[in-house]
């Protein structure tokens, strides 16, 4: 990085205020999650921790086995995850730098379902799961997830920013293969964007809820946002409790941005071609 | 990042030679597992919605009840005000919701990138938090947050426009932020832009770290100034980036269906000032019980949505040379 | 760490189709343990849960898996079921809202008729519960288990104040917006949470036989009605005397309305005070009563039905469990007594749960008030475009309220839009 001279300190200043507005609302959540609520619907609400943690923790796992929500939210995410990393990079590649038949047509078909909201696919969805047997099976939310539009699209535009078209020449011309390119020099130029990729892609299947609405039949297979969401009720919610299980539900995608972030912006040095 | 098998392909291992895909088959080889999965799970429902458009169904009947109406669907929803009300009310907020996101996260990013050391994580972990937020949760804060007597907005407000100075920039009466039809939408738009900016900033952060440095330090040599470095250099090296940012918040935009929903509890508030394209879409289908001019509405949006997208895609054109 | 995985995944893949169709053939193999799935949403799933011990000294080899979400995506989740008619539970409890659009559907069992003849039982419901599950056609589909039935409660100290009893308020509607403003004039209390409120009511009450909410049983738009313009133009008269706090129900706003007395009245199910006394206000106890609704309405707030979908597996099992849950009165009063759930089941009217005081109310003996109101509340024909309807009038009555539309112009609105509707 260069440093040519300090930034001017308002500037330094107006995105630390900025940050702490954007993380105010967060805070709520956490200082929520430990106030019962007749506490959280007084106005202004708590602005500081209370003592009732534990006590909606209890209220939780006594209303919704959360621990194991929370291990299912965790295997389909990691599950999505991966998958989605090794199908996309190589799609995305394969659309950045390659001709083929129908690449234009496929392509503009791929953006075409990021086009369509996701509850229109809610019938047919469930009519494919249940053709496939996979009704309440968590194979139901990783797998289609996989081929997700967003991550074709954004691998390709990475690739297109990030990787020069006379490396992967070069490559040819000493004698590499084609899976060889895509692993040896592809992969690595496209750490920081599976990076990215990968961290949205556990976020999405982390608070993704329509899809489990549809496939999950059985409480005990619920991931966390339905088993959470089934304690609401227009007329009799446990908030304390649900604001205790959303927080605790954070804490996995904090853990996981604090490490994919230090690689993220780390950076790695993108100086390939010499 | 940690769940990339770095060390072993998903294919059979690639010895240079062993396996020798050549450049016409590799790209079918690349893409046909997500080919694959595309058709069966991303087409089908595209197809099954597009034949839905022209039947009339009521679902909680079964499939077998589905009668065809040709295009009444389509002549309904055309004709219908709520739909232009909707699309409106869509285009104002993913407008007021979307430009400020770029305008705020391209900078925020690139300075970020410049200028922080140590303390970068925080900073991006602070905008990006947001964007991690469960619906939930968001929905009970802003609620708290949005509150017209007791709510910290109009705390705050209140208690800045009785500072010396700036005190004229802020109104002195509580806003009726989610009552009054007026107010609704720069509510929501507000929510969308603090949920999503973060996420565009990382996004563009990841994109500035694939900018080689060596182009900067020859612009250094060459007297270039920070400003120019940005002009120059990082934006349009980060073009496709911007394509896609804005791409998504189009998509996203002319979608919007989440927060409005939570903020408005699922009616789209007072007079219907919050209710966006994809919400009407969704309360025809599950309220209505109409799937049938759902879907046909679900098609007419697709096609503004495909226009605005064909125009961004235009846009970026000329001198990206990514498309 | 997901080198392997990823391996098996794809593995896993290739052998999709092949996996799906064993695994299919795999699950649908008869498991020695019978299951009953019940698909439930907040509270009623923790009722169906407290009466599985009693289930179990029955059938000890057949489990009770009770399905639980939240309210709506529990009838977003069943629409879905329905419409493929596949997956189903084998009992499907129905909201009041939605049992007319589920019943018109057609996807669920006649209940009325052989095997099942919950007909012979129709004595034992509250009359307007067990009209309310009957479709147009005749077919029963639904059996009640637990009724909202309307009251007005008020707070005693904010009417003392004002010199306002309880007879004033109720004996008419124009009476009850009189005292709203004596109300705020001596304590500076809304009279009314919200002014749609009070339009809620007064377009359910008076309706006459083979009238619809909305539409009549001849596909006449009614939106014009007497009813409705009586309903606008009191709700107008509360928004410009300023006796409504513009307070959506369940709001942040609305409870702390009630803690701090800023609402004097609201108008709601029975089932309101259990909630105000558990967590909505319970530094009010004492202060408030309980009366029937202004100028004898009678009107229902909410309930909960039991139905069998078509496409369910277990027919006789699941009916079996319907009438535990709707017949047997130590069931209907365990319900009442945990979760404020009002019996629809007659038998248990009698019982001396009904005459205990209730101290949050003061000590009224109030579930009186409330089976009294139970049995008159009448019944109303459903019609699928009700969702629609009810959508159109609250936009027409939001533009009165905030944007002082004329009355007539915006029911004359409202029923063009819904003729379109019906016209389809």
């Amino acid at each position: 990085m260069q440093t040519d001279r300090l930034a001017p300190r308002a500037a330094y200043l107006l995105v630390g205020v900025g940050g702490l507005i954007m993380l105010a609302p967060f805070y709520f959540m956490f200082v929520f999650a430990t106030h019962s609520r007749t506490e959280i619907f007084n106005l202004p609400p708590p602005l500081f921790f209370g003592q009732d943690f534990m006590l909606n923790l209890g209220i939780l796992t006594s209303k919704i086995p959360f621990w194991r929500s929370l291990g299912w939210s965790l295997y389909v995410a990691l599950a999505s995850t991966a998958l989605t990393l090794v199908f996309c990079s190589m799609g995305g590649y394969a659309f950045a730098m390659f001709e083929f038949r129908f690449k234009k047509q496929l392509f503009t078909l791929v953006l075409g379902t990021m086009l369509l909201p996701s509850f229109l696919g809610m019938i047919p969805t469930f009519m494919i799961m249940d053709a496939f047997g996979w009704i309440d099976q968590p194979r139901a939310l990783y797998i289609p997830g996989a081929a997700s539009a967003f991550g074709i699209f954004m691998m390709r535009q990475f690739v297109l920013s990030s990787i020069p078209k006379d490396l992967i020449e070069a490559a040819r011309m000493d004698g590499c293969g084609e899976l060889g390119i895509y692993w040896r020099i592809v992969m690595p130029l496209l750490a920081p964007a599976m990076g990215t990729l990968g961290l949205i892609t556990f976020i999405a299947s982390w608070n993704n809820f329509i899809g489990p609405l549809i496939v999950m039949r059985s409480p005990e297979m619920y991931t966390l946002p339905l088993a959470l969401r089934s304690m609401q009720s227009p007329v009799n919610t446990e908030w304390g409790a649900v604001m205790a299980g959303s927080a605790i539900a954070t804490l996995p995608l904090l853990v996981l941005f604090a490490i994919a972030s230090r690689r993220l912006i780390d950076g790695l040095t993108a100086g390939a071609v010499k | 990042m940690s769940s990339l098998p770095l060390d072993s392909p998903p294919a059979a291992a690639p010895r240079a030679k062993g396996w020798s895909l050549s450049p016409a088959m590799a790209p079918y080889v690349l893409i046909s597992p997500f080919v694959i999965l595309f058709a069966i799970f991303g087409l089908f429902p595209l197809v099954f919605s597009f034949y839905l458009a022209f039947q009339s169904w009521e679902p909680t009947a079964g499939l077998s009840t589905m009668k065809f109406v040709g295009l009444e669907n389509f002549a309904f929803a055309i004709t219908d005000e709520w739909f232009w009300k909707s699309l409106r009310n869509t285009a104002w907020l993913a407008f007021a919701a979307g430009v400020p996101q770029h305008v705020v996260s391209i900078p925020l990013a690139y300075f970020i990138h410049t200028s922080f050391k140590r303390t970068r994580n925080m900073a991006v972990g602070a905008y990006f938090l947001p964007y991690i937020t469960s619906t939930v949760a968001i929905s009970m804060m802003f609620g708290t947050l949005f509150s017209t007597d007791y709510g910290l907005i109009n705390i705050t407000l209140h208690a800045m426009s009785e500072w010396p100075g700036i005190g004229w920039m802020f109104p002195s009466h509580p806003i009726d932020w989610l009552n009054r039809a007026e107010n609704v939408k720069p509510a929501i738009s507000m929510v969308v832009f603090w949920r999503y900016v973060g996420f565009n900033t990382v996004l563009y952060l990841a994109a500035l770290q694939t900018i080689p440095k060596d182009i900067y330090e020859a612009a250094t040599m060459d007297g270039a100034g920070r400003w120019q470095q940005f002009w120059y250099i990082t934006i349009p090296s980060l073009k496709p980036m911007i394509f896609f940012g804005v791409t998504l918040s189009v998509v996203g935009g002319l979608q919007l269906f989440e927060e409005p929903f939570i903020l408005t509890g699922g009616r789209g508030g007072t007079d219907q000032a919050g209710m966006t394209t994809a919400m009407y879409m969704y309360r025809t289908a599950f309220e209505f019980n109409d799937f049938g001019t759902a879907s046909a509405l679900s098609w007419l949006l697709f096609v503004f949505v495909a226009v605005l997208t064909w125009l961004t895609n235009l846009a970026f054109k000329p001198r990206g040379g990514s498309h | 760490m997901h080198n392997k995985t990823t391996a098996t995944h794809r593995r896993n893949i290739l052998a999709g189709a092949a996996a799906a169709a064993l695994l299919s053939l795999v699950s649908a193999g008869a498991l020695a343990q019978q299951t009953l799935t019940v698909a439930a949403f907040p509270a009623v799933d923790e009722i169906a849960k407290s009466a599985i011990p009693m289930w179990k000294k029955k059938h000890p080899d057949v489990e009770i898996k009770v399905i639980s979400r939240a309210f709506a995506d529990h009838h977003t989740a069943m629409t879905t079921a329905l419409s493929t008619s596949s997956n189903l539970p084998d009992v499907m409890v129905v909201e009041y809202g939605y049992v007319g659009r589920f019943a018109e559907g057609g996807g669920l069992e006649d209940l009325g008729s052989a095997p099942y003849n919950i007909k012979a039982q129709q004595a034992r419901f509250v009359p307007y519960a067990y009209r309310q599950a009957t479709t147009n056609a005749g077919t029963v589909v639904a059996v009640p288990s637990d009724i909202g039935p309307g009251t007005l409660l008020y707070r005693t100290d904010l009417l003392k104040k004002a010199n306002v009893t309880e007879a004033d308020m109720t004996q008419s509607w124009d009476a009850f917006v009189a005292s709203g403003v004596k109300i705020k004039a001596a304590t500076g209390a809304y009279l009314v949470a919200h002014a749609r409120d009070i339009k809620d009511i007064v377009i359910r009450s008076d309706i006459k036989p083979g009238e619809g909410l909305y539409i009549d049983n001849k596909g006449k738009v009614l939106v014009d009605s007497p009813r409705f313009v009586r309903a606008f133009t009191l709700a107008k008269a509360v928004r410009e005397q300023k006796l409504d706090g513009k307070i959506n129900a369940w709001s942040n706003e609305w409870s702390e309305g009630f803690k701090r007395g800023t609402i004097a009245t609201q108008l709601s199910g029975a089932w309101l005070a259990g909630h105000l006394n558990n967590w909505l206000a319970p530094d009010t106890k004492g202060l408030w009563r309980a009366a029937q609704l202004p100028e004898k309405a009678y009107g229902s707030w909410g309930g909960s039905f039991y139905t069998i979908p078509k496409g369910g597996k277990n027919k006789a099992l699941a009916f079996e469990f319907i009438q535990m849950m709707t017949l047997t009165p130590e069931v209907q009063l365990s319900a009442f007594k945990s979760q404020d759930a009002f019996p629809a089941l007659i038998d248990v009217h009698n019982d001396a749960f009904f005459d205990q005081p209730i101290d949050f109310l003061g000590g009224q003996k109030a579930r009186l008030l409330w089976r009294d109101a139970s049995r008159k509340i009448a019944a109303v024909d459903v019609n699928k475009l009700d969702p629609i309807a009810e959508e159109i009038v609250n936009t027409e009555m939001d533009k009165v309220l905030d944007q002082g539309k004329d009355i007539p112009t915006a029911l004359a609105d409202a029923k063009a839009l819904l003729e379109r509707r019906v016209r389809r």
